[in-house]
């Protein structure tokens, strides 16, 4: 039996391998990015200011994410005595631990929220404390609908199935996924962008066809992603964007970078993605709850909980080799697209000043948060490309 | 606890026929100018002499007796005065506040109590959650009706008050058949009880905080008789966990979501009952009981979110599965008249219970607070809630065709008819 299991567990694991390889395939070529340095990138000034904000983020990062774990393993100790405030049925009870769980994390991590507004005041940048506070408690009204409909999927499975409720609950989850991709575009609303002209022609050169772009006015921070399936493909550029001191020469180099992802497919390929950390994501839950009755008895809620946020702090550092992947796909896109580095460079030189993001964090933050390819590595890249063959 | 909210100094007496003379009804807002006028210089004085009473009463821990009694008698004219504008008495109200004189009254106490300064020092302050439940229910804590273009003793909500509501579809209905329906007296009498407490509590006349108990309120009033649609419950259910009170309104958003999914089927779902119910007179035994697991659901939700009740509720509208819950008769022959133009017949009611939803609201919001601060719901605010919660689920009932029984609009529960 546990040679049969270990062969199960080889075939699977090769099946993995195999899987993530395809996915982790793009049109990136072999490249070595040239070595800069950042100072003669950026004013001293300017490089002072983003390294200090971006520690004390750092550090805020930190204390919320401290915070977020003590309190949930409290909770996971202490939280089955909630089970008395419901009287719902197990799954109902479920889904009150869960909420409450995510609702006593909220509490705790609002200091963070305020003093991260506060830092950014200081740092002349833009943030509401409104936003950080009220907003924030809608943004958990929308949490504990997403968490009541997972736990009542995930619990449902396993009070029917048995032990082996991750074998279906993961095909669902990732058909939620597609469904959540797919309707999410037609949800977010904006204004079109005012230059079609620009779209249509990097819409010839990227190969996709008909994806609507949008300018959305509630953030007040530079940015832009692309999102949606099919029919429902858009790109979506914050406000600030549009706004100067980005001119559209960038702005063309930005919505190159999303045409991009949409260009490699890359909502499908998170979705891959997903899928494949799926499987195991949940046999680990299924697998770390057995000792409290598994995931059909309300009182594994608070460790299951629990288990979710340290296996997401786990992956953590893998997911963002992946992101960082695939953002590097996308700007090697847009500058194929653009055969503009310059522009490039002068986006991610203006990203510094108007984000306070350091161009060059420690090897712990890039290891753990950061989800793209440093700006001076986003540099680096236009430099090469600069540089290379590829260039006209 | 009981014997406590029985012994509440100011107790309202109601000892009305509800029979109405059709001519004084159809006149009644010209009859009462005199009064209203009197109203407005009486509570001109008032205002002068409650500042003094303060002051004193500050100093001494008592009120002196005469200004007492002055204050007694105010408090006793006013809730003539209102009783008789709303139609919850009939006869025309004297001008002093007599004691005992007019069948809707209000009992105080004799001589006055010796009241703790700090509660004194601070009483308006202490009373502004009371004065936003009256607010809810009567419109104003006193004055609203004498003195409303002025401005300056109006108190109200705007319109949305109970008494209110009920004066309206009362004269309508008293015009119509010479008798003040008993739902909408007890209801009415019942705001202006409470009102009478909070004016007695401000001025006072007593330093017992106004108790928003139906049941206590109306003690000597006659119960109705049994409705088809009942809500039952411990009304001493009152302990409430801090944590799910803190975050009651976000906990009930799968709910909120699950029973708009379900709202949509129940509507669908009441059409088709109501072309059974028209064509055989009985509506279809599945959809009564579809229909009724929604009105029972949308109950039990309800009962969390205005924290008139504790524990997290389920999702599927089971009986006998929450603290407060709804009993529902079977399916019984209805009177296809009613089943026709049930939605216009519920109109009345629709309005009163808008009125209830604010006193509902204004419940809640004050729930949520003592409920953080001492967890658990104040016995009288949860019953109020309670009794808002119970006509709505009838109202429902009756939209949702489950009964041709109209809602009952007094805050009694009823009772079953006597053994023959």
């Amino acid at each position: 039996v546990t040679l049969r299991r270990a062969a199960l567990v080889l075939v699977l694991g090769a099946v993995w391998a195999v899987a993530a390889w395809l996915l982790w395939r793009s049109s990136l070529p072999a490249y070595h990015l040239p070595h800069l340095d950042e100072r003669a990138l950026f004013p001293a000034r300017l490089l002072h200011r983003a390294q200090h904000f971006s520690s004390v983020g750092r550090l805020f990062w930190l204390g919320n994410t401290a915070v977020q774990l003590l309190v949930l393993g409290v909770y996971a100790h202490y939280g089955v005595r909630f089970t008395r405030e419901s009287a719902a049925g197990p799954i109902g009870t479920g889904m009150l631990l869960g909420m409450l769980g995510f609702a006593l994390v909220w509490a705790a991590q609002l200091p963070f929220a305020v003093l991260g507004v506060w830092g950014r005041h200081r740092y002349g940048m833009g943030g509401s404390y409104v936003q950080a506070t009220i907003g924030n408690w809608l943004a958990l009204a929308g949490t504990f609908l997403f968490l009541s409909l997972a736990l009542a999927i995930v619990m449902g499975l396993a009070r029917r199935v048995g032990r082996r409720w991750w074998l279906p609950a993961a095909p669902v989850f990732i058909g939620l996924a597609i469904l959540f991709a797919f309707v999410t575009p037609w949800l977010l609303g904006g204004e079109p962008y005012n230059r079609p002209d620009v779209v249509a022609r990097l819409e010839r050169i990227e190969h996709v066809r008909h994806v609507p772009v949008r300018v959305l006015d509630a953030f007040d921070e530079p940015n832009a992603f692309a999102t949606g399936l099919g029919a429902s493909r858009r790109v979506f550029l914050w406000k600030p964007i549009v706004d100067p001191p980005f001119t559209p020469r960038e702005d063309q180099f930005v919505l190159a970078h999303e045409l991009g992802h949409l260009a490699h497919n890359h909502i499908w390929k998170s979705i891959g993605w997903y899928a494949l950390f799926a499987f195991p994501g949940t046999y680990l839950l299924a697998l770390l709850t057995r000792r409290r009755g598994g995931m059909g008895v309300p009182a594994a809620i608070p460790l299951a909980i629990f288990a979710l946020v340290f296996l997401q702090l786990v992956q953590l550092p893998l997911q963002n080799v992946i992101s960082r992947h695939l953002e590097a796909e996308a700007d090697w896109s847009a500058l194929r697209a653009t055969h503009d580095p310059t522009a490039g460079r002068q986006l991610f030189q203006l990203f510094a000043s108007e984000t306070l993001e350091d161009p060059s964090p420690p090897w712990w933050d890039y290891v753990l948060l950061e989800n793209h390819p440093t700006l001076l590595q986003r540099i680096e890249m236009t430099r090469y490309y600069a540089t290379s063959a590829q260039s006209p | 606890m009981a014997m406590e909210a029985h012994e509440h100094p100011v107790r309202l007496i109601v000892e009305d026929d509800l029979r109405r003379n059709r001519w004084t009804v159809f006149f009644r807002l010209l009859l009462v100018i005199p009064h209203a006028i009197w109203f407005f210089l009486w509570t001109i004085l008032i205002i002068v002499t409650a500042i003094a009473n303060w002051v004193i009463s500050l100093f001494t821990g008592r009120p002196p007796g005469g200004l007492h009694r002055f204050m007694c008698g105010y408090i006793r004219y006013q809730a003539h005065l209102t009783a008789y504008i709303s139609l919850t008495g009939n006869p025309y109200p004297g001008f002093v506040g007599e004691e005992g004189e007019y069948p809707v009254d209000v009992a105080l106490p004799a001589e006055p109590q010796q009241q703790r300064r700090w509660t004194i020092l601070i009483r308006i302050l202490l009373a502004i959650p009371a004065l936003l439940v009256s607010a809810a229910l009567a419109g104003s804590t006193g004055g609203s009706y004498s003195s409303g273009k002025g401005g300056k003793t109006r108190g109200g909500n705007g319109g949305g008050a109970l008494l209110v509501v009920c004066a309206v579809l009362g004269w309508f209905a008293s015009l119509a058949r010479g008798r003040m329906p008993k739902g909408l007296r007890d209801a009415a009498a019942y705001s202006i009880g409470y009102s009478a407490q909070v004016t007695a509590y401000v001025l006072l006349v007593t330093d017992r905080y106004p108790n928003s108990d139906p049941t206590q309120m109306l003690a000597g009033v006659e119960r109705p008789s049994r409705h088809p649609v009942r809500v039952v419950g411990d009304p001493y259910d009152l302990r409430r966990s801090r944590l799910t009170v803190f975050f009651r309104l976000l906990l009930t958003v799968p709910h909120i979501v699950w029973l708009l999914l379900w709202a949509i089927v129940a509507i669908l779902a009441s059409i088709a009952q109501w072309f059974v119910t028209l064509f055989r007179g009985t509506p279809a035994a599945g959809l009564h009981g579809f229909l009724t697991r929604y009105v029972r659901y949308r109950l039990h939700v309800y009962a969390y979110l205005l924290l008139v009740a504790n524990p997290f509720p389920g999702f599927t509208g089971t009986e006998g599965t929450y603290p407060l819950d709804l009993e529902v008769d079977g399916p019984k022959r209805q009177n296809r008249w009613k089943t026709g133009f049930r939605i216009i017949l519920a109109i009345p009611a629709l309005l009163v219970s808008a009125a209830l939803g604010g006193a509902l609201f204004a419940a809640a919001v004050l729930t949520w607070f003592y409920g953080l601060v001492n967890g658990s719901a104040p016995w009288g605010l949860r019953n109020l809630s309670a009794y808002a919660l119970r006509y709505d689920a009838q109202l429902f009932a009756y939209e949702l065709l489950l009964t041709d029984a109209y809602p009952h609009a007094s805050p009694l529960e009823g009772e079953d008819a006597p053994p023959e």
